[in-house]
């Protein structure tokens, strides 16, 4: 049964429309792997010898105190990065295939995740380096159980934080409390935990416990998704969404662009891929606020702050332009629209996004105006230069978007994951480095305002910016009509 | 109004469709027949330029539509799904439509009442979007969506198909009408002999991407066509 779903899964792999760029992506994604490899490892050697060489301690015990810390932050970086598994079920249901061995396949799916194996760089050399500075080899195979256990736990753990709203609340709460206990200093996590995670160690069959909560966690998500195999399950159907009226007149003083918009702000509104992307887009204006205490110790952190606090629209949502009219995109290509117009319509909702981002995140200005003027910078910088940036990489992604079909109990609903993420990287490194030639030339100061200097050049070159992305798109047209119509790739 | 030279569309070693010549003059109603894989939408998306020609052009009301975007000003289509939008509501998208073709929003609340009986009650009004219609719903929405649209050409590729029998019937007195009050130009395509020799002045038949047969409509045509696709099986 097992090889039937893998044949299905090469076969859309290699038949989808974004082979090539998916090949393309999956070398970089490549890339990532062996550097985390190496960072993992590294961190497994470099751990233990500074913690016992450096401060003293136990390297297992100062780890297995930590630990704790570890799975809060797993936990959470999972939910927003981690890609749920897409098994396209709908035509299986039919077949002699049986429900237990879909859903079995889907989540077995979700294990061979980065955030799964990447564990094993780190915890295999490090349990190998205790095996050889001679700690009791079956404590540390104890303890290995209780720790891939736990991993897997969160693996399954996030599955249904994904796919159950109230779980997701439940959980969240959990650890807003454990915070504020931990940040009030009414217990300490650490102290607590700690014997906790040095019990498998101790005694191996402690390991046992980690693991029944493993096998409790899969069967919970296991009998989530049993349950939603019908066609007229929720998972299987959209939702109804009750109408939202919104007739946005208000709009019609842009002219002709405002067709457009109307439509976009539709879009936005009553679809979640959409409606999340956005609201990442206000998560991101806080992301700013981890870095306020380094700021000062490294610059360039501050351009880097200062790009994705306006920018988290524009790279959530802008990124996947034209990719969210890929379900009637036809309809866009023979309809009485130039393609510049389509183009333009799309660049203003990312600019104004990008301007509402520069003004909603004023309040840094209680740390400075350095810091300020650094997001504002930032955000001219993704108004003159990003903006076309992701239209232009929007011309090659030719992901198609379903935005009617939440046909899949297993559907991909984030529309943000770690695959987007490092396709942005490029447009936040030149900036960063414009930066640093500014600080190298005068001062911080100076470096600020390259950043929006080459903003302002790169807008006010937008006929020809727009011109020259245009024919690019002519030239993609039918490439990209060709890949949308693959809508399940 | 459309003028059609050498085309040619090959994937691979395979030939989709090769005409050597058709001209369609406005005014006509102009009727596409034949089996699966015939070529015909083919040849309405080398006509909407969604797919690249690998030989020819298509000439429509003299624009080439392979080097210039003026045609869509004058051209409405309805393929299939994929030419609506499916979180609007069937009249946010005719507004949307309308606004492209510019015609203001108030009258196109007039102009589609003229839809009313084809709608039968069913699409206007629901509060739906248009992704929750059935099939059936969904392509009256599209249909509609191009003749709103007010344009000399209307291209639509089997519009009886899905239809319950009622609306067929509304669908065929609708294209008439059009045709002979208006003037439009309209190209349809359908697997439904009779409706099609029922609405339209001119058959053409695809056959392994050619034309093979190509005839004004006339009281015999519908007999003959039933004769040339019984042969073919």
């Amino acid at each position: 049964m097992l090889s039937h779903f893998l044949f299905l899964q090469w076969k859309s792999f290699v038949r989808g429309a974004g082979f090539a760029t998916g090949l393309a992506q999956k070398i970089i994604l490549g890339f990532g792997w062996v550097y985390f490899a190496f960072v993992f490892t590294g961190l497994a050697f470099i751990g233990f010898y500074y913690a016992q060489d450096e401060l003293g301690e136990d390297p297992l015990v100062f780890l297995s105190g930590n630990l704790i810390y570890g799975v809060v932050f797993w936990v959470i970086l999972r939910y927003f990065l981690q890609k749920m598994p897409a098994v396209h079920v709908q035509p299986l249901l039919a077949l002699p295939v049986s429900k237990k061995s879909i859903v079995r396949y889907g989540l077995s799916k979700t294990v061979l995740s980065f955030f799964n194996l990447s564990n094993l760089f780190f915890f295999v050399p490090f349990g190998i380096i205790l095996f050889r500075e001679e700690y009791n080899p079956l404590g540390v195979l104890g303890w290995w159980i209780a720790v891939g256990s736990l991993i897997l736990a969160t693996n399954f753990l996030n599955i249904m934080l994904n796919s159950v709203d109230r779980i997701l609340i439940v959980v969240a709460a959990l650890l807003a409390g454990l915070f504020a206990l931990q940040y009030f200093e009414i217990i300490n996590l650490a102290v607590w935990t700690a014997p906790l995670f040095m019990a498998p160690y101790k005694q191996p069959l402690w390991g046992l416990i980690p693991f029944g909560l493993l096998v409790l966690l899969y069967r919970w998500s296991f009998a989530h998704f049993r349950n939603k195999l019908f066609l007229d399950s929720d998972a299987m159907r959209p939702k109804k969404e009750t109408h939202r009226v919104a007739d946005l007149n208000w709009l019609d003083r842009f002219g002709r662009i405002a067709i457009f918009l109307r439509n976009d702000i539709r879009l936005i509104v009553r679809n979640k891929r959409a409606r999340v992307s956005v609201w990442m887009g206000f998560a991101f204006l806080l992301y700013g606020l981890f870095f306020m205490n380094d700021i000062y110790s490294s610059p360039v952190w501050m351009v880097f702050v200062g790009i994705f606090v306006s920018g988290g629209f524009l790279f959530g949502f802008g990124q996947y332009v034209p990719s969210w009219d890929s379900s009637y995109y036809p309809l866009m290509m023979t309809q009485n629209i130039p393609y510049k117009e389509y183009l333009t319509s799309k660049w203003w909702l990312v600019v104004v996004g990008t301007l509402a981002g520069m003004i909603l995140s004023s309040f840094y200005v209680f740390f400075g105006w350095e810091t300020y003027l650094a997001i504002l910078a930032g955000g001219v910088y993704n108004i003159g230069i990003n903006a076309y940036l992701v239209l232009l990489s929007g011309a090659y992604t030719r992901t198609p978007i379903d935005l009617t079909s939440t046909k899949n109990a297993f559907g991909d609903k984030k529309s943000f994951n770690l695959k987007s993420l490092l396709l942005s990287i490029p447009k936040i490194l030149l900036p960063m480095f414009v930066f640093y030639v500014g600080v190298l030339v005068h001062s911080k100061g100076v470096g600020i305002a390259f950043v929006a200097l080459v903003g302002i050049l790169g807008f006010a070159f937008r006929n020809l910016v727009f011109g020259w992305i245009e024919k690019i798109y002519q030239q993609e047209k039918y490439q990209t009509l060709l890949a949308y119509k693959q809508k399940n790739a | 109004m459309i003028e059609i030279s050498t085309l040619s569309k090959t994937y691979g070693a395979q030939t989709v469709l090769n005409i050597e010549q058709l001209h369609i003059p406005a005014g006509q109603t102009f009727g596409l027949v034949g089996n699966n894989g015939a070529g015909k939408t083919t040849l309405f998306s080398l006509m909407l330029d969604l797919i690249s020609p690998t030989s020819g052009t298509v000439t429509n009301n003299e624009v080439i539509v392979q080097n210039s975007e003026d045609w869509k000003t004058h051209t409405a289509a309805f393929l299939d799904e994929s030419f609506l939008i499916g979180y609007l509501t069937p009249e946010e998208y005719f507004t949307f439509i309308g606004g492209l073709r510019g015609i203001k929003k108030e009258d196109v609340s007039i102009a589609l009442e003229a839809y009313t009986d084809f709608f039968h009650g069913e699409v206007l009004g629901q509060k739906k979007y248009i992704r929750d219609l059935s099939k059936g719903n969904q392509k009256k929405v599209g249909i509609v969506g191009t003749l709103l649209s007010n344009t000399p050409l209307v291209i639509l590729d089997e519009p009886f198909a899905n239809l319950d029998p009622t609306t067929q019937i509304r669908l065929k007195n609708l294209l008439k009408e059009q045709a002979s009050a208006s003037g439009k130009t309209f190209l349809i395509s359908s697997h439904d002999l009779q409706h099609i020799t029922d609405v339209c002045d001119r058959i053409v038949v695809l056959h392994q991407g050619k034309i093979v047969r190509d005839e004004v409509t006339s009281p015999d045509t519908l007999k003959e066509l039933e004769g040339f696709f019984s042969e073919q099986l």
